[in-house]
């Protein structure tokens, strides 16, 4: 054998043998977590109902499964449910690419000089640190109680989380990488686009998700404000006349938009850092 | 004599801020097609050094020529650098990784590819186009890493410990692997190290290095009496020990004057 085939054989062994113990396992492993997972929302569910029923559990406060189901397939007959999301939906999709994407943008433009970036930090950070909630009602007056305002709120609520991420990942780009870039003779713009925006960008698919969050906050909040229709305008408007069945059901309407915005990130991370997943 | 050297270095000096002299007037330079090697104890500046050849680093006094042309400062076409991280991008394919020099000159993709394509087998790595880094073995990552630099056709070609991480019998194999391809096409190497054995099997010349701050000592020309690559016969060249005892003589000269002083 010469070094070559023994160092070949030595990586496949490496690369197969823990796969092959290791696979099994974990996949066992999942599946006893989701199916506990699932146990304890049936659970849930079924004493929570259960309780309703037998009338141990006020339906007036706490509504039931079966009054949020209802409720949902009432506001899905008449088209009000579609509504109410699709308003949701674009407030936070614009918002999210406007906030999210510009901010993630920004951070990374910012590894161009390190002198504006030294120069905005304290003025990052303040932003970052006012709580949407303060400044919504603002926005509302400037912006107008329609989609302009909701927009604007979405992007404020996501903005500096991405462009902190999108910063930080870019500094974190090893600078052997650049060192290199450059002995290749390479202009800033082409170390940037080779070097800083791939290396950076499991931070900035990190500072998507947390957003994925922060913008539904953000689209609920406005709607909470002022409003004539979004899913936060049925839970604003259910808990004002006291039906429990309709803030609840826009609550869960607020879950599974989460969960499917999450999904389409995870997808976006799948394509972007597929190198990663291997 | 006016024939200008693939490299020359004149009287480089160097130190970071106020700090004390981490290289103290270096003199070398190598001859087109020659390896030189430059071994040293760990704060003798082989880095530094390293750093200024390339242009990465500008020296507080001397100059860089390169084939003539002064380039100190200045990164350079000419010159290419193999570090012991490979620093393949891990977003990227190996091929990807291979024409990223070629990509950087402007080079157009088709071309590029074809160019890289046309070294898989010499380096080993046919079939491995588009594994990424991180399904490689760390050999094969080396070899990528030689290729990157190699497929850009630089004249000259810097290596910073680039074997260290290597286990010894896979080491051999890369080096041997390197005079093959260096010495049949020409190239100029300057190899850094820290490992006399090494300097000894691949180099024409050894300069000798000292501490605080970086001086050369001693400059020692090789001749191992052999024309073959491989580094294991090379190793075993009756004179091999020789030249190994003298560098290590001069290595042990060099802290001496550095405890007297």
């Amino acid at each position: 054998m010469t070094a070559i085939q023994i160092e070949e054989a030595a990586t496949g062994a490496v690369r197969t043998a823990p796969e092959r113990r290791t696979r099994p396992r974990s996949s066992r492993r999942r599946s006893v977590l989701v199916s506990i997972q699932i146990a304890i929302v049936v659970a849930f569910l079924a004493a929570w109902q259960i309780g309703a029923s037998a009338g141990w559990i006020s339906t007036f406060l706490f509504s039931s499964p079966g009054q949020i189901v209802t409720v949902l397939a009432q506001n899905t007959g008449t088209g009000e449910l579609w509504t109410d999301l699709g308003v949701t939906a674009q407030e936070v999709l614009i918002g999210f690419v406007i906030g999210a994407l510009g901010g993630s943008l920004l951070g990374l433009l910012l590894w161009y000089s390190r002198f504006v970036a030294d120069l905005s930090a304290p003025f990052i950070t303040a932003i970052g640190s006012i709580p949407v909630l303060a400044v919504a009602p603002m926005m509302i007056i400037w912006f107008g109680t329609g989609l302009v305002s909701k927009v604007v709120i979405v992007a404020f609520s996501c903005v500096i989380v991405s462009l902190t991420n999108a910063y930080r990942g870019a500094q974190k780009v090893d600078t052997d990488l650049l060192d290199l870039m450059r002995s290749f003779g390479s202009s800033k713009t082409q170390a940037f686009t080779k070097a800083i925006v791939p290396g950076a960008m499991s931070w900035v698919i990190a500072g998507l998700k947390l957003n994925v969050g922060f913008a539904i906050i953000g689209a609920v909040v406005g709607e909470f404000i002022s409003s004539s229709a979004g899913v936060g305008h049925m839970i604003v408007t259910g808990s004002s006349s006291f039906a429990m069945n309709q803030v609840l059901a826009g609550v869960v309407v607020v879950m599974a938009m989460v969960l499917v915005f999450g999904l389409l990130i995870d997808l976006l991370e799948r394509i972007l850092l597929r190198w990663d997943h291997r | 004599m006016t024939m200008s050297h693939a490299i020359e270095v004149q009287g480089i000096g160097k130190r970071y801020g106020d700090g004390p002299l981490v290289l103290d007037g270096i003199d070398f330079h190598a001859k087109a097609g020659e390896f030189v090697s430059f071994v040293g104890p760990s704060g003798c500046g082989k880095s530094t050094l390293f750093n200024i050849i390339t242009g990465l680093l500008a020296p507080t006094e001397g100059r860089v020529l390169v084939n003539g042309t002064d380039t100190t400062g200045n990164p350079n076409r000419s010159i290419g650098y193999v570090l012991q991280k490979d620093l393949l991008m891990p977003w990227r394919t190996i091929m990807q990784n291979v024409v990223l020099g070629l990509e950087v000159h402007g080079v157009p993709r088709r071309e590029a590819r074809e160019r890289a394509s046309a070294l898989f087998d010499t380096y080993h790595l046919s079939g491995r186009e588009d594994s990424y880094p991180g399904q490689l073995s760390g050999g094969m990552r080396q070899r990528a890493a030689l290729m990157r630099t190699m497929v850009t056709d630089p004249d000259i070609i810097l290596m910073d410990e680039a074997y260290k991480a290597l286990d010894y019998p896979l080491k051999i194999q890369l080096e041997s692997e390197l005079m093959d391809t260096v010495k049949a096409a020409g190239k100029t190497v300057v190899f850094v190290t820290h490992d006399i054995e090494e300097a000894v099997t691949l180099s024409d010349r050894v300069y000798v290095l000292k501490a605080h701050p970086g001086q050369v000592v001693q400059e020692i020309e090789i001749d191992l009496g052999t024309d073959s690559h491989a580094i294991n016969e090379r190793r075993l060249a009756p004179a091999f020990n020789d030249y190994y005892e003298a560098i290590w003589r001069s290595i042990g000269t060099g802290s001496r004057t550095e405890r007297a002083a």
